[in-house]
């Protein structure tokens, strides 16, 4: 024989042929290959391959290739639809409780969508400088006497290059330095810019704010070197690439030498135009080694083997040394805030001005939990409802046992449809989390946006895999509940042989402990936050509009106030160095008393002399600043009555008392006690205060008391008649009760989320509740036939119902009352001036919770109550 | 046309399985329609057509021995059925009608 043995088609692709190949044609199929591939293998193998590949591709057709469905295959396709085709039969059966479950799923996975969303964007602040970790802010705390002790975030000009001489663990450090507003002058043009600030020449490398044109490392090097925003290099040359341009700042020529982009909004530093920082202090060599008053941000760059703890020790003799001040250590101790906490942990942080859109970090713990709280609830629904509907599935559980399925399988087959219904409200999610952010943004004034969720391929993968987490983890134990079930018991007639559920009592205990929970936090958040808006803080703050002062509206101050109070909707006028709201700056005062000289460090403010008057301060004792009185600009004094305290006068008016750079012979003298009133915001207690006047120093604001009947027209009035006075500066205005409303904003917007996500919770609890109880009502629905047949009137029967889920309730509240107290207690600590805890609130809460849940079941319960015996009782 | 007519490549198939007789399995019948009607036939083209006509009861089939050619696996030998033997008939019947009702002058012009 001719024949070789060996000639036989390659392996590889006889394998492939019989995987694709319908069995039953397999054989004599594989055979006539051979055949053929022999027969053209006499002449050439490589020949024979080609056709036998050629060969194998047109045997790629319908009637060839095998049936990968039905029972005749090794695979569990057949099976897996089988499973989707019974879950979806489900679903449309019981359409009530499919909605119920996927939609408490949808609304708390899209609660939890937008909190990540907003906590996301807080946490964003500063993460794009590439050093941040090694970024620290100077701080201090501040202990002066005749004060409340404080944490300041601003330093001393010396400090920032007195300590990286004295410290090596410092690598760089930079100053900033906010002057606010300034008039830039371009040929004759005068433009008014805000945010312009001064910086160390190693600002853009320290922090990585985007330069468009420039080096960051030589852009602000000399003096009167600048860097501006692409915005205000539009607005100022309308061209981006204006690097040599220059523009006189207070006198002084600038040059530009660099252009960035815009500072984005997640910075917690904003400037439009940064010079070098000596471009303020050309006359003052002096400048670095300058101690005494804080009023600039310093920051450092730390090395890796930087110990905070270590460095700490050694700040008071660095401080002694320095400053040449053996006492300097009791008023002042220095820290180091790392850069990722300036936006999120400075709450407590006083004099913090340059912290753009500063934030309380607790409240986006808080966010975090209730996001969780919500999720876990939505999750317990969809247990608790599964696990309830169980009987409903009892025989299939049953039929599909009795014809072979194991156990292993009937636990995959719940699983996938937990699974699937959290996809399913995934999806749902995403539409509502994009229909609701618009009306979120709104309210809580941010700018969130759902396609961060798909920024990264991580994220996406996190987010599925927490949605088939959290199917997997619903679907565990309804699954290994339903799987459980022996075949005889189900088919023979389910009876709920489970005597009362204490598995899925207890979960709806932890709803309802949870909802609870947050129904009695927002009653108490929602009083706090109103007490802070009622609270009578001791001026009126109504209608009063701060217009921004400058060189020009001080100049012709006297003339603008008389103008402005000629208008009928004007009501008063004034003016001062520094805004209601936040604490004023402190300095030095001292008062002589019996034994000599006492020097204080209270708050100070410079304020026109009407000021109490406008302001409707109340004063306890003496009179009001006053022209008649030409001491009374410069050497009179104004204190509240907790400085009066702390000076120890028993009567301070008539008091001699002054500045502490005023020589002890050329004192001035107290003339006014006013009543405490709330210059802070309420997160602080009210500090010691002194009021005086000084007309020579300026003021930084106007305030102008408008008539609240016609705030339109009394506006336009005072926009015209600014307009008259001052041609330089546009004006810029603010209503006060809008600056304290910024003051409050974290807490404001906290109250809102919170209010938010109790609503959803509350919503969430009782569609569960809603469900549970249709079930647990039906399984009694003879019990309670039996017991009106024998009589029971329908109050009774309604009375018994409700008496379960009235317990459940009741447990709630005994479990999540202490643990929200504790809560809310340390909540309220934030707060100098805060409420009581009422127990009354916890009453209100347990009722509303209790209302809202026998309302929920009442349906049910008065249906069953209701429903005629012969229709319950007659398949018995 | 009932339901049981049969396509043209099938009758093809069909009658060839009829010529071969007691040799009428897989590459004998390739081979000789590709002979007879010199066309190329697809193993796959021709193996459908097969199981579908076994399907319908026009062919029944059985195993044969296996042999070293075929690396040991069997033929499968296929018969037309009496079923389908009427069903080439009337084929050939429908046909011959048709030719006959043709008038002599048709294919003329």
């Amino acid at each position: 024989m001719e024949e070789k043995q060996e000639v036989t088609p390659p392996k590889y692709l006889m394998n492939f042929f019989r995987w694709f190949c319908d069995p039953e044609i397999a054989e004599d199929l594989e055979g006539d290959l051979k055949e053929l591939y022999k027969e053209k293998a006499q002449r050439s193998i490589a020949l024979a391959k080609m056709y036998m590949i050629w060969e194998l591709l047109r045997l790629f057709r319908p009637g060839i290739i095998k049936n990968f469905e039905g029972h005749k295959n090794l695979n569990n396709y057949g099976m897996l639809k089988n499973y989707l085709k019974s879950a979806w039969r489900n679903f449309m059966k019981y359409k009530t409780f499919s909605a119920i479950n996927i939609f408490s799923l949808t609304i708390g996975m899209a609660a939890c969508m937008v909190i990540f969303l907003f906590v996301k964007d807080e946490r964003s602040f500063d993460a794009f400088h590439e050093k941040k970790d090694k970024i620290y802010r100077l701080c201090e705390v501040q202990s002066f006497p005749g004060t409340n002790t404080q944490n300041v975030a601003l330093s001393m000009p010396g400090m920032g290059p007195t300590m990286i001489a004295d410290f090596p663990e410092i690598e760089s450090f930079t100053r900033f330095w906010n002057w606010g507003d300034q008039l830039l002058e371009l040929g004759d043009k005068r433009i008014s810019i805000d945010n312009v600030a001064g910086a160390d020449s190693t600002f853009f490398e320290i922090f990585d704010y985007p330069l468009l044109i420039g080096d960051p490392g030589e852009v602000i090097d000399a003096p009167l070197d600048a860097v501006i925003s692409r915005e205000v290099a539009m607005k100022l040359y309308n061209k981006v690439d204006v690097v040599g341009e220059t523009f006189v700042l207070d006198g002084d020529q600038c040059v530009i030498r660099g252009v960035m982009e815009d500072v984005s909004d997640n910075s917690h530093l904003q400037f439009n135009i940064i010079l070098n920082i000596k471009s303020a202090t050309l006359d003052n060599p002096n400048f670095d080694s300058q101690f005494g008053s804080n009023f600039l941000n310093t920051y450092f760059v730390l090395n890796e083997n930087a110990d905070l703890a270590d460095m700490s020790k050694r700040y008071p003799d660095y401080l002694t040394q320095r400053t040449g001040n053996e006492e300097i250590n009791d008023r002042y101790k220095l820290f180091l805030q790392p850069l990722q906490d300036v936006h999120l942990a400075s709450t407590t942080m006083e004099h913090d001005y340059n912290n753009h859109r500063k934030f309380n970090g607790t409240y986006v713990d808080v966010f975090i939990l209730v996001g969780i709280f919500i999720l876990v609830i939505a999750s317990l629904n969809f247990m608790n409802l599964t696990t309830a509907r169980a009987s409903n599935r009892a025989k299939e559980v049953g039929v599909r046992k009795t014809i072979g399925a194991v156990k292993g399988q009937l636990f995959n087959q719940f699983i996938l449809e937990s699974i699937l219904l959290a996809s399913l409200a995934l999806v749902f999610a995403i539409i509502l989390a994009l229909v609701a952010l618009p009306l979120l943004n709104n309210l809580i004034d941010r700018e969130l946006l759902l396609m961060t969720l798909l920024s990264s391929p991580q994220l996406v993968l996190i987010i599925l895999g927490l949605t088939l987490l959290l199917g997997l983890i619903a679907g565990i134990y309804p699954s290994l509940y339903l799987s459980s079930f022996k075949p005889v018991v189900v088919l023979k007639g389910f009876r709920s042989h489970e005597k009362k559920s204490l598995f899925r009592s207890s979960l709806v205990i932890i709803q309802f402990s949870l909802a609870l929970g947050m129904i009695i936090c927002t009653l108490v958040v929602i009083q706090q936050l109103s007490f802070m808006k009622n609270k009578d803080i001791g001026f009126k703050k109504d209608h009063i509009l701060l217009v921004d002062m400058n060189e020009q509206s001080n100049e012709k101050y006297d003339e603008l106030k008389q103008a402005l109070l000629s208008e009928s909707n004007v009501l008063g006028v004034t003016a001062s160095g520094q805004r209601l709201g936040s604490n004023f700056h402190q300095w030095g005062f001292k008062a002589r008393v019996d034994t000599g000289m006492v020097d204080l460090t209270p708050s100070n403010v410079h304020v026109d002399h009407d000021y109490l008057d406008v302001y409707g301060i109340k004063l306890l004792d003496g009179r009001t600043f006053s022209k008649d009185f030409a001491t009374d600009d410069g050497l009179a004094y104004i204190i509240n009555e907790s400085f009066a305290k702390e000076l120890g006068f028993e009567n301070a008016v008539g008091q001699k008392a002054g500045h502490s750079w005023y020589p002890n012979d050329s004192l001035g003298t107290i003339i006014g006690v006013t009543e405490d009133f709330n210059f802070n915001s309420l997160h602080y207690a009210v500090n010691t205060l002194s009021m005086v006047v000084h007309t020579e120093w300026g003021y930084s604001e106007m305030s102008v008391k408008l008539n609240g009947e016609n705030i339109t027209q009394a506006l336009k009035d005072v926009e015209r008649i600014y307009g008259e006075f001052v041609t330089d500066y546009p004006i810029n205005y603010q209503f006060l009760d809008a600056h304290f409303e910024e003051l409050y904003k974290s807490d404001e917007q906290m109250g809102s989320v919170i209010t938010i996500i109790t609503v959803l919770s509350i919503f969430i609890g009782c569609m569960g509740l809603f469900g549970l109880a249709s079930i647990s009502i039906q399984r009694r629905i003879k019990e309670v036939g039996i017991r009106k047949v024998m009589g029971a009137s329908v109050s009774e029967l309604v009375t018994l119902l409700f008496k379960n889920f009235a317990s459940m309730i009741f447990i709630s509240f005994l479990v999540a009352s202490p643990l929200t107290f504790l809560f809310l207690s340390g909540w309220l600590e934030n707060f100098a001036f805060r409420i009581e805890i009422d127990p009354l609130i916890f009453l209100v809460g347990g009722i509303l919770a209790l209302v809202i849940a026998l309302v929920t079941v009442s349906f049910h319960v008065i249906k069953a109550a209701n429903s005629n015996p012969v229709n319950s009782l007659k398949y018995e | 046309m009932g339901k049981n007519s049969i396509g043209e490549f099938e009758e093809i198939v069909m009658l060839t399985v009829a010529v071969l007789f007691q040799d009428a399995y897989g590459v004998a019948i390739k081979k000789d329609i590709e002979q007879r009607s010199k066309r190329s036939v697809s193993l796959g083209a021709m193996r459908t057509a097969l199981k579908r006509l076994e399907k319908k009861g026009f062919l029944k089939s059985a195993f044969g021995e296996a042999t070293a050619v075929r690396g040991g696996k069997r033929k499968r030998f296929f018969k037309v059925t009496p079923y389908g033997r009427k069903v080439l008939e009337e084929t050939m019947d429908t046909r011959k009608r048709l030719w006959e009702a043709i008038p002599d002058l048709a294919f003329d012009a």
